[in-house]
């Protein structure tokens, strides 16, 4: 009986080959009972997001279940099994619960750090236990990637900082204003980017909202979206007064925003910062503007800037992830052989304790004037005999489990004295 | 006995201002909470090396500059041990440590800080009021740095180091404003009381005495900042720089005491 993931993914499969083979809902549940029929895995969990496509199955025989695994999959998505065969990644046992954990992690992700796949990875999960495929081993295998990935996203910070320039600008506001509770945010222009962006900064609690626009019923349109309060165009410098945030999306030519206007504007906000963020192309504030004390001004090139070194902080900390999940791997691998070896052990001593008490019980009949103290002798010579000849075996067992390779060593024990299995 | 301690807890404070140093680039939870644990072992052992001196002299151990300054250290490292638990300020001691560390570090020989013509209580007094002041200050000094440092990758707009390690420009202001109006008061009064010694003891308020002098410059200093604070647009970077000015000559102030002649230096 073995674990063992095999897949592809956007690490090693071009995205034709991914779409080809990703699997909806309600052909999976079909897949998983049609695999399940075969009867050569005794466990299996199906994955497929659009970055991978994934089994995750335990079987008597790894190799053959694979290869029946993967040629039902094809002929359900109707695809040439010769060419997802080049592409397949195979991992077993130990590295088959790495990559497990590393994936619920994200740190097998396109985007390292991105939310989705343990959400993804659950719903895997779900759906195979809803199918009845998922049995003590995936089951136990699963649990603990979950919890290693919440481990991984509170104790590093792999998905702390912002990966899109909508969540890079929210970061900067509160790099700048510390909470975001009751700061006014105005969005000049009515863009889906800058719409997205508000939205964020709302979340965090920024409030009000003003909308502005050159067409005013668009304007009117967005501060019903947002819950906000539309602002006549030409009241701009009037508005800047009044917030700690503005957002600009115009399809202006020129700037609009320019160093004498905010300067004025600032002369009366007794210091209160005010940050621009300039989503437009080509843009709506003046490049001067972001000179001036206590404004800071983020055009879309400077909040990819952000972006990237935010990428670059992932993968540093996607080093401390790897690391974390390398003890984590040690630990479930340990925790498992012993839950493997345990019922052996436990029948291994049954079954000498069955052998003692009865050769005990014989011998004794045949002495019945034996004094207490002979008894007693008896009892302790014959225990401490079967614990002597256990030591050996049970310690053998113990350190072929933490090895990760306990099966020869059960299956011997089992032989040699006569076990049955469970 | 005192002698010792003090070395071990200069010391610790070494090793917590290494650590402290090592988790604001690394940003890794257990270099924090070694670092805080170092803190707080150091500053055990600075409080009863300070106490087994006290207890020696059988006076406060305020009269000589070495003993002041030992004695504003500690106050520096419990008000960053207290701030940093209630703001949840994390990097703030590898901002503090260092200039506690260096402060430690002097080791002019045992001048007596007060003339045989001067003692008494309210001497005690001027001189425990103006370390506590002082102290207050060092924070101040520290949150500027940090204001200045988070501001600059603001507008560079270069995330580094400092960026991801140093929080909200409106936390270090505060920070700032905070530590400025606890410092000042204990400042002033130290200083009161200080010139009304002065006008007794040495008949006159105005004599010639280098650290008297600096403190005057470096309170009116302070004195511009807040007054610009609370009349409004000082703020931010241009109450950070104030806060440096201010702190340097401050630092003026207490070499003034260590190696200038003066009444101060007796």
């Amino acid at each position: 009986m073995a674990l063992f993931v095999s897949g592809l993914s956007h690490r090693n499969a071009p995205v034709e080959l991914r779409e080809q083979l990703a699997v909806d809902e309600d052909k999976l549940r079909e897949l998983l009972r049609d695999i399940a029929a075969a009867g050569v895995v005794r466990e299996v969990i199906i994955l497929s997001t659009c970055n991978r496509v994934e089994v995750y199955a335990v079987a008597d025989v790894p190799g053959e279940a694979r290869a029946t695994t993967f040629r039902r999959l094809c002929r359900h998505r109707g695809v040439e099994p010769s060419s997802v065969e080049a592409a397949l990644y195979t991992y077993t046992e130990g590295d088959a619960v790495r990559h497990a954990f590393r994936v619920a992690s994200s740190l097998d992700s396109m985007v390292i750090g991105e939310p989705q796949i343990l959400g993804q990875v659950k719903d895997a999960f779900a759906l195979a236990q809803s199918c009845e495929a998922v049995g003590p081993a995936l089951h136990s295998l699963f649990t603990q990637a979950f919890a290693v990935a919440k481990k991984v996203r509170t104790e590093t910070e792999i998905a702390r900082h912002a990966v899109s320039v909508s969540f890079a600008a929210v970061e900067l506001a509160k790099k700048i204003f510390a909470g975001l509770e009751g700061k006014a945010v105005l969005l000049v222009g009515a863009g889906k980017m800058s719409e997205l962006a508000a939205r964020h900064l709302v979340e965090q609690g920024a409030f009000p909202v003003y909308v502005t626009n050159r067409t005013w019923a668009r304007a009117q349109e967005m501060a019903r979206t947002l819950s906000g309060t539309a602002v006549p165009f030409d009241e701009l410098s009037t508005a800047l007064a009044a917030v700690e945030i503005v957002i600009t999306s115009t399809g202006a030519p020129e700037p609009l925003i320019g160093r004498d206007m905010v300067q004025r504007v600032m002369h009366g906000r007794r210091g209160r910062p005010l940050f621009f963020i300039d989503i437009a192309v080509p843009r709506d504030v003046d490049g001067a503007v972001g000179s001036l004390d206590d404004v800071y001004c983020y055009d879309i090139d400077d909040l990819k800037q952000v972006v990237d070194a935010n990428l670059r902080e992932r993968v540093r900390e996607a080093h401390r992830a790897e690391a974390l999940i390398d003890r984590e791997v040690g630990k479930f691998l340990a925790r498992q052989g012993d839950v493997e070896v345990i019922p052996t052990i436990v029948s291994l001593r049954e079954r000498l304790e069955a052998i003692r008490a009865g050769e005990v019980k014989r011998t004794l009949a045949r002495l019945p004037g034996a004094p207490p103290e002979t008894r007693e002798a008896i009892e302790a010579l014959s225990t401490a005999i079967v614990n002597k000849i256990l030591h050996a075996p049970i310690t053998k067992l113990r350190e072929s489990s933490r090895a990760g390779s306990p099966r020869s060593w059960l299956d011997l024990v089992h032989e040699l004295f006569g076990l049955t299995r469970r | 006995m005192h002698q010792t301690l003090l070395t071990v807890a200069i010391i610790g404070y070494v090793v917590a201002t290494g650590l402290a140093l090592a988790y604001l680039v690394q940003r890794e939870e257990l270099l924090h909470r070694l670092a805080s644990l170092a803190t707080l072992t150091a500053w055990v052992l600075h409080t009863v090396a300070l106490l087994t001196l006290a207890f020696n002299l059988g006076r406060p151990p305020l009269a000589s500059m070495p003993e002041a300054v030992s004695v504003a250290v500690w106050v520096v490292v419990v008000l960053e041990m207290w701030i940093e638990r209630r703001s949840g300020l994390s990097v703030l001691g590898a901002f503090v440590l260092p200039v506690a560390v260096v402060f430690s570090m002097q080791s002019t020989p045992t001048r007596s800080l007060i003339g045989p013509t001067l003692s008494g209580a309210w001497l005690w007094v001027h001189i425990g009021l103006a370390l506590v002041g002082i102290a207050a200050l060092v924070l101040n000094f520290a949150g500027a740095v940090m204001y200045l440092l988070q501001e600059h990758q603001l507008r560079t707009k270069r995330p580094g180091t400092f960026y991801y390690s140093l929080p909200a420009l409106a936390t270090l202001d505060r920070l700032t404003y905070r530590t400025l109006a606890l410092g000042f008061p204990f400042l002033t009064t130290g200083l009161i009381l200080g010139v009304l010694w002065a006008g007794t003891a040495w008949g006159s308020v105005f004599t010639f005495d280098p650290l008297a002098l600096s403190s005057y410059v470096a309170w009116a200093v302070y004195a511009a900042t807040l007054a610009g604070r609370a009349t409004g647009g000082w703020h931010g970077r241009r109450a950070a720089y104030f806060a440096i000015v201010g702190f340097a000559v401050l630092m003026l102030t207490l070499g003034a005491g260590l190696f200038l002649p003066g009444k101060h230096g007796g």
